[in-house]
């Protein structure tokens, strides 16, 4: 795995990230570093979370009772903090997705028309 | 995990952090290793990639949320460390701030509880008074009867002393006459047994008995709390009553600033007074009236709902008065007053000094502010050092403002818990100090929310006045310039100039508080040391209370008469003498008169003093006579009525010397037409002399024969005793003995002339002291603030005085100089606090006695004052520069 370089916070807005890692956490409770290597995985390599910015995101969605955490076993034989979505939490999630989607459309839309005459 | 939790479970949660951490690290490691790195690469690359773990662990506390409370428990602990390390500073500023702060208190607490206080009663806000002065059982009784329909009830009451004694030296207890429904009404329960009720107010009372109520504190200190008081016999004025019920500790009657002993029935008086019962007086002016609003009546409503019956109310209860006052009788509209902080009586009287003497603490209170400011500047200055590395390894500037403000609010606060002390211990001696011998004081000074809230709200206050400025100076230091010097270079120059304008600022709030304490405190010493016209020192006042029963009306100026003579055989009494009133006790008798021939004015100046008085009056009182004679036995009833009048009288109604005015005749009552009375033949005129109070000079007395006055039955007359040597007090003994002899009945109130002068005076003794005291603080302020500014600009500018000095200058120069920069300050202080001065003088006006509200003295007097404390305050750091060794600064560079 090719090592980040920069040490300062993620490129990506803090909004995003949350959504980002409420579904990663939706596919099933992970640890931080199952999140982020899963946040890796299905971008296929483009989203590099800095472990920096991943934890205080975390804590942060715990606090406001996105996220549910719970130490438990895992398969190193250590104890582990799982998260997994909380009701809140995915409703939440279900929110951000449907304003980015509308977002990501709309912003589709003006890159596509600039490119033509007007 | 709610935020609460948090906030307790930090400890855990740091646990847990750091394990979540690790275990994430770990796993990274794992994984290099797995990929092919060795064990010590893959450590250093997961550290590496992870990024500093304390940076993310900071900014994981930061998403807790408590961070701020973690912060908050830093600074304090830090700052009372600082402060530890510097106790003098620290002990000053707390010392002052107590001071300041329980002074606001203690006198914000007196005026919570004279004038904002409700009443410990039901509903107080649904209580509304009959203003604008006392009123007549008729008038009462008329309102009582209409009370349901026009409001939710209605209570009266009058204040009143009686004697618990059958006769001899009193023992006096503060009693009240109240309806038969005032305890119902006001919603006072009895702690122990029952309140009245209207089958207690019939005339002559119950027909069980009259009943009496008293107040708990009368239960503990006469019945010694006794459990079976209820049912006990009280004897008032010999009148036997039965203790029905005791009401709970918070009651102290409806009149704020007294307490009631005991309260009976309205309908018993006739018991006490007999045929001169005021039950049915149509103008004797004796209750307080207060009504309870109906649930959404306003007082508006029921002002007009009470005017509406008026026509009828003064119809019933016309008074004996001449067509032109019962005119006006009948067109007195009735007012209204909330009443839920009680009756007006004292806060009235106390108003105005209670709100200057909130201002006075309040100036004291910035100028302590700005003492510690000033204080608070300096050692910012000296903290540079350890500022700038803070700012260096990495605080923001607001956290260094926050830091530092915490430790203001920590001075502040340890400041006003102190102070609450103090304000307890100044208000309970300060309402001490407003006890006379003809009332206590008596106010309910616990600790109410609005009391501490108030302190609260100073406390913080404080802290930002004085402490905001350093904080925000504080967080602008440069750290690299800090770092560098230490403290040598002329850098800081800005910090010193802003200690200027603060001490200007002191010494003109210590002028404005200086001038009024002269002004008050002159005040106080010409009333207390004016010529009355009498002699205060030697007499004593035996106050006669001839209404007992067994003394018929028409036998009491015999007795009264028996006991003088009787008076007067005891050794060491030079000379006794009666009188209806005595002079500056605050009570008064006067009337119209007529004076055949001589000056007229508008009817209200035609109105004279009066008082009855018995041969050797005037020389007992040491009143000069001017011409004619004093009053001899032959002046007595049946004879030509005569009279003796002051010189005052002469010069306004006669106009001519004395000697002429012996021979006129002048008639007491008016013009002819309104009464029959005869005219009197003056046959001599005294010296003026004071009447009610020294405030209102000598006024125009008239002076009538014991005998022949209307005053000859009353049921008080005052014996009033002249010793020959020694104090008055000393004869109580012997003369209690003589006079019981004469007639056990007659109750006897010993009282120095010296002591009723005094509490004529008390409202202006108490301003005087107060602004005293408060004065010299301020200047003790003032001083010391000087004192500071000039020590430390002498510290800061040593190099250039001894660069001066080693230049040629000697030390009387550079005296000169330290003296200059004080002047200065000194002089523009003294300018703005005289034009404040001048200002703020015009509102006190009503309380100044003899001179002017702006008198040039004071004025003056002040400024020297002030003058001389900055004079000394520079003296010493002026010596310290003077005696500064050029070398030694030269080589410290």
């Amino acid at each position: 795995m090719p090592a980040a370089k920069s040490d300062s916070r993620s490129d990506l807005p803090q909004g995003t990230l949350d959504m980002l890692v409420l579904k990663v956490v939706a596919l099933g409770p992970l640890h931080g570093y199952g999140i982020a290597q899963r946040l890796q995985q299905l971008s296929r390599d483009v989203v590099q979370v800095q472990q920096g910015s991943l934890y205080p995101a975390l804590h942060r969605l715990e606090n406001k009772g996105l996220l549910a955490a719970e130490w438990k076993d895992s398969d190193t034989g250590r104890e582990a903090k799982f998260y997994r979505l909380t009701r809140k939490g995915r409703a939440a999630m279900d929110v951000e997705e449907a304003n980015w989607r509308r977002l990501a459309e709309a912003i589709g839309l003006i890159l596509a028309t600039s490119d033509g005459a007007v | 995990m709610t935020w609460w939790s948090r906030l307790l479970r930090g400890n855990r949660l740091e646990r847990d952090l750091d394990r979540e951490l690790r275990d994430h690290l770990e796993r990274h490691v794992a994984d290099l290793i797995r990929d092919g790195m060795s064990e010590a690469d893959a450590r250093r690359n997961a550290a590496l990639t992870f990024g500093g773990v304390e940076r993310v662990k900071e900014d994981c506390r930061d998403a807790r949320g408590t961070r701020w409370v973690d912060d908050l428990v830093q600074d304090i602990r830090y700052g009372v460390r600082v402060l530890r390390k510097a106790p003098v500073f620290t002990s000053v500023a707390i010392l002052s701030l107590a001071l300041g702060i329980g002074a606001n208190t203690a006198i914000f607490s007196l005026v919570n509880s004279l004038l904002i206080r409700a009443l410990p009663v039901r509903a107080p806000e649904r209580l509304a008074i009959l203003e604008h002065g006392s009123w007549t059982n008729p008038i009462w009784e008329q309102i009582r009867a209409r009370q349901s329909t026009l409001f939710d009830g209605a209570v009266a009451w009058g204040n009143d002393s009686f004697d618990l004694a059958a006769g001899g030296p009193t023992q006096r207890v503060d009693g009240m006459w109240v309806s038969g429904g005032f305890f119902e009404v006001l919603g006072v329960p009895a702690m122990l047994g029952r309140t009245l009720n209207p089958e207690d107010d019939r005339r002559g009372g119950a027909p069980t008995g009259p009943a009496a109520v008293i107040s708990y504190r009368f239960w503990q200190r006469h019945f010694s709390g006794a459990a079976d008081v209820v049912g006990r016999p009280l004897a008032l004025n010999g009148v036997g009553f039965t203790v029905v019920g005791v009401t709970g500790p918070d009651f102290l009657g409806p009149t704020i600033g007294r307490a009631y002993d005991v309260a009976v029935p309205l309908g018993t008086e006739p018991l006490l007074r007999g045929k001169e019962s005021w039950l049915d007086g149509r103008s004797t002016w004796w209750l307080d009236i207060v009504l309870r609003l109906k649930p959404n009546q306003s007082i508006d409503d029921a002002t007009l709902a009470l005017n509406a019956v008026r026509p009828q109310i003064r119809q019933a209860t016309l008074p004996d008065w001449s067509a032109d006052m019962l005119k006006q009788y009948l067109g007195d509209a009735f007012s209204l007053a909330s009443a839920t902080a009680g009756a007006p009586q004292y806060k009235n009287r106390y108003r105005e000094p209670l709100v200057i003497i909130m201002v006075t603490v309040s100036l004291v209170l910035l100028i302590a502010c700005a003492n510690i400011a000033n204080l608070m500047l300096a050692r910012a200055n000296g903290r540079r050092h350890e500022l700038s590395v803070r700012l260096a390894i990495g605080a923001s500037q607001r956290r260094i403002a926050r830091q530092l403000l915490t430790e203001s609010l920590l001075l502040a606060g340890a400041g006003a818990a102190l102070g609450l002390a103090f304000a307890r211990w100044g208000s309970q001696l300060l309402v001490q100090q407003l006890t006379t011998y003809e009332e206590t004081v008596s106010l309910d000074l616990s600790l109410d929310w609005r009391v501490l809230a108030f302190t609260v709200a100073v406390a913080v206050t404080t802290a930002l006045l004085f402490g905001v400025v350093p904080a925000l100076r504080a967080g602008r230091v440069q750290p690299t310039e800090a770092l560098k010097e230490q403290g040598r270079s002329v850098a800081g120059e800005r910090t010193r100039m802003l200690g200027q304008p603060l001490v200007v600022l002191q010494v003109a709030l210590s002028l404005v508080l200086v001038v009024g304490a002269g002004l008050f405190m002159r005040t106080f010493a010409t009333l207390a040391t004016l010529d009355l016209g009498f002699d205060r020192d030697p007499l004593l006042i035996v106050n006669l209370d001839l209404q007992r029963e067994g003394i018929a009306p028409d036998q009491r100026l015999p007795l009264a008469q028996r006991l003088k003579e009787t008076a007067r055989t005891v050794p060491g009494v030079a000379a006794a003498a009666l009188s209806n009133l005595t002079p500056v006790s605050g009570m008064g008798w006067n009337d119209g008169v007529d004076i055949p021939g001589g000056r007229r004015y508008s009817e209200r100046e035609m109105i004279v003093w009066l008082n009855g008085v018995t041969p050797g009056y005037f020389t007992t009182y040491g009143t000069k006579l001017l011409a004619g004679r004093d009053f001899a036995s032959t002046d007595r009833e049946g004879m030509a009525p005569v009279a003796i009048v002051n010189r005052a009288f002469a010069e306004k109604f006669i106009g001519g010397e004395p000697a002429k005015t012996v021979g006129r005749s002048v008639r007491i009552g008016g013009p002819p037409s309104t009464s029959p009375i005869a005219a009197r033949q003056i046959v001599g005129v005294v010296e003026s002399a004071a009447y009610r109070g020294p405030r209102d000079g000598t006024p125009p007395t008239v002076y009538l024969p014991l005998p022949q006055s209307e005053g000859k039955s009353w049921p008080v007359q005052c014996l009033t005793v002249r010793s020959s040597a020694g104090r008055p007090s000393l004869l109580v003994k012997s003369l209690t003995a003589a006079l019981t002899q004469v007639d056990r009945r007659v109750s006897l109130s010993f009282l120095p002339m010296v002591d009723q002068f005094n509490g004529n005076v008390v409202r202006e003794r108490i301003i005087a002291i107060i602004s005293g005291f408060f004065g010299a603080l301020a200047l003790l302020l003032a001083g010391i603030g000087l004192y500071g500014v000039t020590s430390y600009a002498v510290s800061r500018r040593r190099v250039e005085i001894g660069i001066r000095m080693a230049l040629g200058a000697d030390a009387h120069t550079v005296i000169r100089l330290v003296v200059r920069r004080v002047a200065i300050l000194v002089g523009l202080g003294v300018a703005i606090g005289a034009a404040l001065s001048f200002y703020v003088t015009k509102f006190v006006s009503a309380l100044v006695f003899g001179l002017e509200p702006r008198d040039p003295f004071t004025f003056v007097g002040a400024a020297v004052v002030l003058a001389a404390v900055g004079g000394l305050a520079a003296w010493l750091p002026a010596q310290r520069a003077s005696r500064i060794d050029p070398i030694e600064v030269l080589r410290e560079g």
